[in-house]
């Protein structure tokens, strides 16, 4: 083997095992991402209770239920979080933290695999987002890149992370509404 | 695990639609078999939509099938109650009416409200798993892999005692397709799990083509994404594709009867443009599982 090629293992190797250790600091956390997080996670379940405002969807045979349920849980939500507005969730040390966690994921090894991950979502970039304005029915669904996941504070099944252009998002899927987003936060 | 193709037939013919009766059915139909379809990227209520769900009844005279897997993208665009009519209650309703039942998974065009939809037996989660003869399914939503359905899976696949474990989603692990191709991070996560695990076959959607790709690690890779949309030309035939086809729309028919899984590919034409079968090795999987 020629000295150029073993160089190349060996970079590889290396960067492998610091990327490795990065994540398992990451998911150690540092006890200001920890209470960053802990904060995060209060203000998720506290959402979580304006959705009980409105009756839980069940399954049905009926779309029309489905619509109705949803637009009626949107209408509630919005009404509810009238004066919401960006950062409410996101707070500067969350949003500052899933920066953090964004950044070092970005720039691991696997980080073309993780844009390519983002791509398959056939993402649209020009995309306004409002917060409490619904996610529109015709843009496609985030394709969330699963190394990204591992590292953020775990969701209700009624809410998930999205990428919408360059901004993070978090959305309620059953009423389709923007609940914060953190702008510019994919590099 | 063994794979032996049938038939091969690139059929330029198709671009040419023509109301074909159902040809033959390559499939054994063997007494007791689980019989299934797959279905992947249909939902645009457009018209060639409507004709391979046609073309899929007049095969079901002749291969009554049991259940319909779909493989995501189920609802392109608008998501009303009427426009969910027209892309799926409508196309599919001869098949429900002979109470064939429908197993959904969630494309990235897809709204996860979807799972409450009765007609789509999600059982109100985004992923789920259920049993069919010795087989086990193991629908996932590979739009959002986090670590709660990872370990939902694995806790799945490491109790499950069926003789087959099939798992579909949207997203291909494996694919020559041009537009998107393998989705490679998501192999990394997933492709782990299906060896440790014994799944023998992988089912997905996405590409708007058909593919059926060499076993790779020993599993079997299908994409279906052309039973409504279609990328006419874009599968790059690869070495790891066994068949493939994108002048026209298709769907899958698949038997399974013991060790063998059988499959059959349909063009919306009614030609069939790929067979064969699949023979599990029960001494391999039993060493995989335990």
């Amino acid at each position: 083997m020629h000295p150029r090629p073993v160089l190349a293992v060996i970079a590889v190797v290396l960067g492998a095992f610091s990327y490795s250790a990065a994540m398992a600091q990451s998911s150690a956390r540092t006890p200001k991402a920890a209470s960053a997080f802990a904060d995060f996670n209060e203000r998720v379940k506290q959402y979580s209770q304006l959705q009980k405002a409105v009756p839980r969807l069940r399954s049905t045979n009926n779309p029309k239920e489905l619509e109705d349920r949803r637009h009626a849980l949107a209408q509630k939500i919005q009404e509810l979080r009238m004066n919401a507005k960006q950062g409410d969730m996101f707070t500067p040390q969350v949003a500052a933290e899933i920066r953090r966690v964004i950044l070092k994921t970005m720039r691991s090894p696997k980080a073309s695999k993780i844009r390519k991950t983002i791509q398959q979502g056939e993402p649209q970039p020009d995309w306004k987002l409002t917060i409490n304005g619904e996610y529109p029915e015709r843009l496609p669904l985030t394709t969330m890149p699963p190394t990204l996941l591992r590292h953020l504070p775990e969701l209700p099944k009624d809410m998930a992370y999205g990428l919408v252009g360059h901004d993070f998002v978090l959305q309620d899927t059953e009423a389709r509404l923007v609940v914060d987003y953190i702008p510019g936060a994919l590099p | 695990m063994r794979t032996t193709p049938r038939l091969s037939l690139a059929l330029l013919a198709a671009l040419t639609f023509q109301a074909a009766e159902a040809q033959n059915v390559t499939l054994p139909m063997k007494d007791g078999s689980v019989r299934f379809a797959a279905i992947g990227d249909m939902g645009t209520g457009e018209p060639p939509q409507m004709e391979v769900a046609r073309q899929m009844q007049q095969y079901y005279g002749k291969f009554a099938f049991s259940f319909v897997i779909m493989l995501g993208d189920n609802i392109y665009g608008g998501k009303s109650a009427a426009e969910m009519r027209r892309k799926f209650d409508v196309p599919y309703k001869p098949f429900m009416d002979a109470g064939v039942l429908f197993y959904a998974a969630l494309g990235n065009h897809d709204d996860t409200n979807q799972r409450f939809y009765k007609p789509f037996n999600m059982g109100g989660e985004r992923y789920y798993s259920y049993k069919k003869g010795n087989a086990q399914f193991f629908a996932l939503d590979s739009n959002y892999m986090d670590p709660k359905q990872l370990s939902w899976l694995e806790k799945e696949l490491s109790s499950s005692k069926s003789d087959w474990k099939i798992c579909y989603f949207h997203h291909p692990l494996y694919s020559s397709a041009a537009f998107h191709g393998s989705s490679t991070e998501l192999r990394g996560i997933l492709e782990p799990l299906f060896q440790k695990y014994g799944v023998q076959v992988v089912f997905a959607g996405h590409e708007h083509i058909y593919e059926r790709v060499k076993p790779q690690k020993g599993i079997v890779y299908f994409t279906e994404g052309a039973s409504g949309q279609l990328r006419r030309g874009d599968l790059r035939k690869t070495e790891m594709t066994a068949q493939g086809f994108d002048q026209d729309q298709s769907f899958l028919l698949v038997e399974i009867s013991g060790d063998d899984m059988f499959y059959q590919t349909v063009s919306r034409t009614g030609n069939t443009v790929d067979s064969g079968s699949i023979h599990r090795n029960a001494q391999a999987s039993a060493a995989t599982t335990n």
